[in-house]
């Protein structure tokens, strides 16, 4: 009897707390209802206002919906471990790029860890890590520790800097989590700009300022690789040179050192005058077609070798527009160096330059990076300074005289918006080593209103026709198994409202599906109690064999589904985890209310003689 | 109300047929997987797909015949809903470049009738690699897990053949998969993330229907002699029979709703799911029970099942 009285208090307060936990589901729902029945936007407003506190908390609490019902962008990033251990790495020499090199093509094809890759490809060259890699003294597997924990560290930097990034840019409720030991995974809920957000996500924002080299020192550098280019032949080497006659020929009014009337067929005597231009004042550019092409070939490990030492060709992030309107992007020489680098900004804002019409960021240095600033700029009056970001040229400024107050501005950007986003970017800091969107899916707000409609249909009919099933099967103990069902489905929207979990579309087929399985449990225990009547026995020890002799059954048959949806759970991603979720939490609340729940409300009717062996179909 | 009264099937007499039946589904699958292979979604080959919605009626080849002009190869379906089109393509670059092309091409040539793009996803192929991957070791992890637990709730022989039976059904859909891919423009049936959750669902489900049958064995075969194990095998089959279906039943009807009412998303998921259970349901009374006897048979042994006390 005690037992008994305990097992009604429990399904009491389980069925309280599922009601608690979906109370502001429901009142968020009736509040959004009573906001958009008003007749004007005022009322609506003023409606708004005066329950502000109520409408927020409900918000807050209620069951939220997944990215797929709600709109919005699910994105897969990966850290570039490849590039982080090149910047840990020492003494590089040729072979280590071409060591770098296998690694990476081969940690695209698997999904092995980036580190093993890269011992295994050492292991094949018979070179010790060490060679490369922190002290010479040092074991391999020494060294493997640390550049694990170097990568694990770059990682959560990661997430901090583009959780950084996505809270200044401002999105509702973003979910940042990492994977593994390379992926971040994003979700924004309700994102419409898309391109501007991607844009956000994927750039290093490596900043850096650096010295140009004279422009003599280019030009004759741009010789140097044309002779090469020449003597090499530039096909060789599986480059083609696009059709350049129609992108270079025309803007090069002014050009007079360098023999520039490119003749499409004259590739072999001038490869590279081609598709870079050289002005008289020994600046080079590359126009918008042959930008592509002028970067594959700066970025070639042949064509680095011939630059002087301790310098790097780069573009310009933006192109000038030249007479013809044709866009040139600018070629720079830079020390490869950097005099200071973006971890001293610590303030960067987006403004209107002194024109009132060109956009940039100005920003502000720590002490540290002004006192170099200052010393930097006050030894190189004259000279042009490089403003590069990721590795693109935003603008080279010619050093007018010391800048004693660490302010540094970057122009050459062509929106308000782009500076906005700059200006986030720079304030989040640099990520560690680069990322790349590995995978991306976004749903339209529309799209997920009808993922809702389909989702609550399927529910709906599903719900029906099992309910139905089960009263025309099991007459009287039908009515049981269906309100076992009704709380079912209510404990698991709770549980995820409580947890804070969001229902997707596959998580509500996860509901579908449970609503199918967690009548089975009734029916196990149903069929045996007709059993035991059909031997004759009372209805009373009837109920109470069925339920004892068909538990271990349901127990057997809950534990397989369960482990299967629990290495759903733990192997799977993204959109299939709702789905286990969902499973999961019905599966195991079946447990409860179909053995338990049913079973008191037979032991109510019982006491009331409410059942016969009829009861049971 | 009664579906299954009494019956009185010679389950074990006839296993032979069964087998038989089970091993031609089962090489037709494998013939067609060799020959025709599997329809791989994008999230196991990588690309990328674009839903978009026209605001009125449009023929798919004039579609198609936009895109094309426009240089993006891909292939075009109506998707599930109304005015609805999925183009897909093995497209890699920035997904915002490829929606703005596709944006573009619609806007200039088809006028008059607006289009949204509702949907796009792109994977890239280390992902696509990394999915297949864990889907693989996640079947199996749990085909090994139900195998620990019914060993251990059961017996060694029990829990073999019942994870023989799990094996045989998703062989079978997976077959069904290569069979019928491609083949209803309504459902692709391809190859994909959902496809995976059905089957471990199916794994984790389809074992349900062979330990009841496992159960009422355990529970009449106690003390017994060897040469009544036919007897008693049968017996037990048909005295579970009617629950087996039904069970099986009540989740059908659920799933089935799912396929009907869900929308495209799902529909390869619902499909996979129904058939699953429905080979289920049979494999755990033709295949798994039947082994069992078999296996006991040839070794002639008598069994030790755990699970102590007739409960």
């Amino acid at each position: 009897m005690k037992n008994k009285r305990l097992n009604l208090l429990l399904i009491a307060v389980v069925t309280f707390v599922a009601a608690w936990s979906l109370w502001p589901t429901w009142r968020d729902y009736s509040l959004s209802k009573q906001l958009n029945s008003f007749g004007s936007a005022q009322d609506s407003l003023k409606y708004a206002l005066s329950h502000r506190e109520d409408i927020e908390d409900a918000r807050k609490k209620s069951l939220k919906l997944g990215l797929d019902l709600k709109g919005g962008m699910h994105l897969v990033m990966e850290v570039d471990q490849v590039d982080l251990f090149e910047q840990k790495a020492w003494n590089k020499d040729a072979k280590f790029a071409a060591i770098m090199q296998a690694v990476r093509a081969k940690s695209t094809q698997t999904d092995a860890r980036v580190i093993d890759l890269l011992v295994a490809e050492f292991k094949n060259e018979n070179i010790r890590l060490s060679r490369y890699f922190y002290d010479i003294r040092n074991s391999d597997q020494e060294i493997v520790g640390k550049l694990e924990k170097e990568s694990d560290e770059a990682l959560s930097r990661a997430k901090e800097i583009i959780r950084n990034r996505i809270d200044q840019y401002g999105v509702a409720e973003p979910v940042i989590t990492t994977q593994g030991s390379r992926k971040i995974i994003i979700e924004l809920p309700g994102v419409s700009d898309e391109n501007r957000v991607r844009n956000l996500l994927k750039g290093t924002a490596k900043l850096e300022f650096r010295l140009l080299r004279e422009p003599e020192m280019m030009v004759r550098t741009l010789d140097r690789i044309n002779t090469y280019l020449v003597d090499n032949g530039a096909a060789a080497h599986g480059a083609t040179v696009p059709d350049s006659s129609a992108a270079v020929h025309a803007p090069l009014p002014q050009s007079g050192s360098t023999p520039t009337q490119p003749d499409s067929k004259s590739a072999s005597t001038k490869p590279l005058y081609d598709v870079i231009g050289v002005f008289q004042n020994g600046t080079a550019y590359t126009s918008e077609h042959t930008k592509e092409f002028v970067s594959a070939l700066l970025h070639r490990s042949d064509i680095q070798a011939l630059l002087p030492p301790d310098t790097e060709l780069l573009l310009a992030a933006k192109p000038d527009v030249g007479k013809t309107g044709e866009k040139l992007y600018s070629i720079y020489l830079v020390k490869k160096a950097p005099e200071l680098t973006g971890g001293v900004i610590t303030e960067a804002k987006a403004t209107f330059g002194s024109q009132g019409v060109q956009p940039e960021v100005l920003m502000s240095m720590n002490s540290e990076g002004t006192s170099k600033w200052a010393r930097i700029t006050g030894a190189n009056i004259g000279k042009r300074i490089a403003i590069v970001l990721d590795g693109a040229v935003y603008s080279a400024p010619v050093v007018q005289s010391k800048i004693p107050n660490g302010n540094s501005v970057i122009n050459g950007i062509e929106s308000l918006e782009e500076a906005k986003d700059l200006e986030i970017v720079l304030k989040a800091g640099a990520l560690p080593a680069p990322v790349r969107i590995t995978e991306e899916r976004s749903v339209g707000p529309s799209l997920g209103a009808d993922y809702i409609r389909a989702g609550m249909q399927s529910l709906a009919w599903a719900f029906c026709a099992v309910s139905i099933f089960m009263l025309v099967y099991y007459k009287k103990a039908g009515i049981a198994a269906d309100i076992a069902l009704v709380l079912n489905i209510l404990i698991v929207l709770s549980v995820l409202a409580g947890f804070n979990a969001s229902l997707s579309l596959p998580g509500i087929a996860g509901i579908v599906l449970t609503i199918g399985m967690a009548v089975d449990a009734n029916v196990l225990i149903y069929e045996r109690i007709r059993e035991e009547l059909a031997e004759g026995k009372s209805v009373v020890s009837a109920v109470t064999q069925g339920y004892d002799r068909a538990f271990s059954s349901i127990l057997d048959s809950h534990v397989t589904t369960l482990s299967a949806a629990f290495l759903l759970y733990t192997y799977g991603i993204g959109p299939i985890q709702g789905f286990a979720v969902t499973l999961m939490i019905g599966t195991s609340a079946s447990l409860f209310t179909a053995i338990v729940v049913t079973r008191e409300i037979f032991h109510l009717l019982l006491a009331k003689n409410l059942m016969s062996d009829k009861s049971f179909g | 109300m009664r579906i299954f009264q009494k019956t009185n099937f010679n389950f074990i007499r006839y296993r032979k047929i069964a087998y038989g039946f089970s091993i031609m589904l089962l090489l037709a699958g494998m013939v067609s997987l060799v020959v025709k292979g599997l329809n791989y979604g994008i999230d196991f080959r990588g690309g990328s797909e674009v839903v978009i919605r026209f605001d009125k009626n449009i023929d798919v080849g004039q579609i198609r015949s936009v895109l094309d002009a426009a240089g993006v190869s891909g292939t075009l379906k109506q998707y599930g809903m109304d005015r609805s089109f999925l183009f897909s393509t093995v497209f890699q670059g920035d997904s915002g470049q490829l929606k703005s092309l596709v944006s573009n091409a619609l806007n200039d040539r088809i006028k008059g009738n607006h289009h949204e793009i509702v949907r796009i996803d792109a994977v890239g192929p280390s992902i696509a690699s990394d999915l297949k991957w864990s889907a693989v070791k996640a079947l199996f992890a749990s085909l090994f897990a139900i195998l620990l637990y019914v060993g251990f709730r059961f017996e060694i022989k029990f829990a073999t053949a019942g994870v023989i039976a799990i094996f045989h059904d998703i062989l079978t859909v997976l077959g069904l998969f290569s069979i019928l891919g491609g083949i209803f423009t309504f459902m692709p049936l391809e190859m994909d993330q959902s496809i995976i959750a059905a089957f471990l669902t199916i794994a984790g489900y389809s074992i349900t229907d062979t330990v009841v049958v496992y159960d009422r064995i355990r529970e009449r075969i106690r003390g017994q002699k060897p040469s009544e194990y036919e007897r008693i095998f049968n017996e037990s089959m048909n005295q579970t029979l009617s629950r087996t279906i039904i069970t099986s039943g009540t989740v059908l009807l659920s799933v089935f709703v799912l396929f009907i009412f869900a929308g495209p998303a799902i529909r390869g998921f619902a499909f996979a799911v129904f058939t699953g259970i429905m080979i289920g349901t049979y494999s755990s009374i033709f295949v798994a029970a039947p082994l069992v006897y078999d296996w006991l048979r040839l070794t002639k042994s008598a069994v030790h099942l755990r699970g102590s006390k007739i409960s």
